[in-house]
């Protein structure tokens, strides 16, 4: 196993890439900190500016799930794309191995930018606040440790995605147009009172699920809208995660059984 | 020593592998010959685990997944241009390295091997195939392995390279090492193989020596000469030989040696102007031995435009004269 996370730590630090996904993720999310930091100096240090600062975009925080989603597509899809899962093969031909050491250290990875753009943004919010904010209060005490684990299964869904595609232009197609319209659209249809009969199954759309990970607050849809009755943080990240496990299986089961 | 038994690969209803055994010994180079489509890439991808079918290559007894640093025992390259484009040749070698404790060093050791040590920090994208088929390389010597696997490695290469990969396979197999090469470059091949597997539309057609190859599959003829052809004609054929008189009045014979011709002109009188062996190229041999197993068959120009061929010598001959009488 040692070897293969050798091969994976060497592949991951010689890509460009790398270096371009985790600086834009860490900088763009600190630009927004900053903003949101600026524009609320004067107001209180509630938990959810708090969150909107550290997380940079509170429920709104895209970019560093979709930059390690992209990371972990790169990780998988590149070997498919540049035919280079044929000397990987020839140099660590356990699968297994193979894709587990991907998971480690795209995900060790991860939680790394994660934790990096978390303490910037919090040197950022101090700065204005004059003080450290409590991150034990609710519901900061969840959403943090809720971030380190949405933004985990993004990049796990990316490594999964381009294993099961075998190439990079599918799998990112898949990530951003399941939650950016798929899911959007059926939010939207369940709640027009015609098609009530889709309110049940919004609460199952996995990164809807994924996204109460990182939730301060209710799913608001207004006075009039439905009450979509979502699961609590931990139960949707379940949902998530089930979603992101039977795709990482199916990829599993298929890269052991197809031809390289 | 490599051994592959009962190979065999579909893909839906096509066999592309089908059944193939045979052995591959350390000390020699060992060309891997087949028409295009023959099943050649397919049975070097079996034989390293990256295709599942039936069947299986043993490596001194192991499979290939079986090995633990497989890089340090047996060195494949199958495609020239596997690596990312914006990955320097260097860290794309670091990379598989790492996989099989191979320090760094052995990277640069390699890459002044192969002549790439002045571009090793480039970004491989605008590497030619040659340059491609040179990392390659450099990839399979990694481990410094005691097998080498390498599927069409003079493709792209300059005549200069072509003649410097053949000293080098050459020079590695005389150190013990196994090395299983294919090629459609067959003049090349006879040049560098001394052992040959041959298929056919995935079937084996001949596991052997060279040597062998080029007389079973070729007929050896002698090429003569004469100012007196009508009557050396007569006499040969009494003595059971086969002959045409070709174009230019020279005589092709079959069924007798070349120093039974020479004694036969000696005890007729005839003067010969010419006496020479025709022997067949590995290249005739091929055709012979893969005519009727080619995948894709091209029709002769010739026949598609409806005009004569310009020469009617035949590829790839090689007549050695042998003095005259």
């Amino acid at each position: 196993m040692s070897d293969a996370l050798r091969y994976e730590w060497v592949r991951i630090r010689t890509l460009r890439s790398t270096y371009w996904l985790t600086g834009l993720g860490i900088v763009i999310t600190a630009g927004i900190a900053f903003i949101i930091a600026l524009v609320t100096r004067n107001d209180p240090m509630t938990p959810v500016i708090v969150s909107n600062v550290l997380l940079g975009g509170g429920e709104f925080a895209t970019f560093i799930p979709i930059f390690m989603a992209i990371m972990g597509v790169l990780a998988t899809g590149h070997e498919y794309r540049y035919g280079i899962i044929q000397p990987t093969l020839t140099a660590v031909p356990q699968r297994s191995r193979l894709l587990t050491a991907k998971l480690i250290v795209v995900s060790a990875v991860t939680l790394a930018v994660v934790a990096v753009s978390l303490l910037i943004n919090t040197v950022i919010g101090t700065v204005f606040w004059g003080e450290l904010p409590d991150l034990g209060l609710d519901p900061l005490n969840e959403v943090i440790p809720g971030y380190f684990v949405m933004v985990l299964l993004w990049a796990i869904l990316g490594v999964a995605l381009a294993q099961l595609f075998r190439g990079v232009p599918t799998a990112i197609v898949v990530l951003l147009v399941t939650p950016l319209i798929v899911e959007s659209l059926i939010t939207g249809l369940a709640t027009i009172p015609a098609l009530d009969w889709l309110v049940p199954v919004v609460k199952f759309l996995p990164f809807t699920a994924g996204s109460r990970l990182i939730a301060t607050g209710s799913f608001d849809t207004g006075p009039d809208g439905p009450d979509f009755e979502l699961f609590d943080r931990w139960v949707s990240g379940g949902v998530f995660a089930g979603f992101i496990a039977i795709i990482l299986a199916v990829a599993w089961y298929r890269f052991q059984t197809r031809d390289a | 020593m490599i051994t592959a038994r009962g190979l065999r690969k579909r893909y839906g209803a096509t066999v592309a592998v089908d059944d193939l055994s045979f052995e591959v010994r350390p000390g020699v180079v060992t060309g891997f010959l087949g028409p295009n489509g023959a099943g050649k890439s397919t049975t070097m991808r079996l034989m390293l685990d990256l295709d599942h079918g039936e069947g299986e290559a043993r490596f001194d007894g192991r499979r290939f997944r079986e090995i633990k640093d497989p890089m340090n025992e047996i060195g494949a390259v199958l495609e020239a241009k596997a690596f990312h484009p914006t990955r320097t040749a260097r860290n794309h070698l670091r990379m598989l390295a790492a996989a099989n404790r191979i320090p760094d060093s052995r990277v640069d050791e390699v890459l002044e091997i192969v002549g790439l040590s002045d571009v090793k920090k480039n970004k491989p994208k605008g590497f030619s195939l040659g340059m491609a088929q040179r990392l390659g390389l450099a990839q399979a010597l990694l481990g410094d392995p005691k097998v080498l696997i390498l599927d069409e490695p003079a493709n792209g290469l300059d005549p200069h390279g072509i003649h410097w990969l053949r000293d080098v396979l050459k020079s590695l197999a005389a150190q013990g090492r196994t090395v299983f090469v294919s090629s459609h470059l067959l003049a090349e091949m006879a040049l560098m193989a001394d052992e040959l597997v041959v298929i056919g539309r995935g079937k084996m057609i001949y596991n052997g020596a060279m040597s062998e190859f080029v007389q079973t599959f070729t007929k050896q003829n002698v090429i003569v000469r004469t100012p007196s052809a009508e009557t050396f004609v007569e006499a040969l054929r009494r003595e059971g030989a086969e002959v045409d008189i070709r174009p230019d009045g020279s005589l092709l014979i079959s069924g007798l040696e070349t120093p039974a011709v020479g004694e036969l002109a000696y005890r007729e009188g005839v003067m010969l102007h010419e006496l020479a062996t025709h022997s067949a190229s590995l290249e005739q041999a091929f055709i012979s031995a893969t005519g009727a197993s080619e995948e894709y068959i091209a029709r002769d120009i010739a026949e598609v435009l409806g005009s004569a061929p310009i020469s009617d010598d035949g590829p790839g001959t090689n007549e050695t004269p042998r003095g005259t009488a």
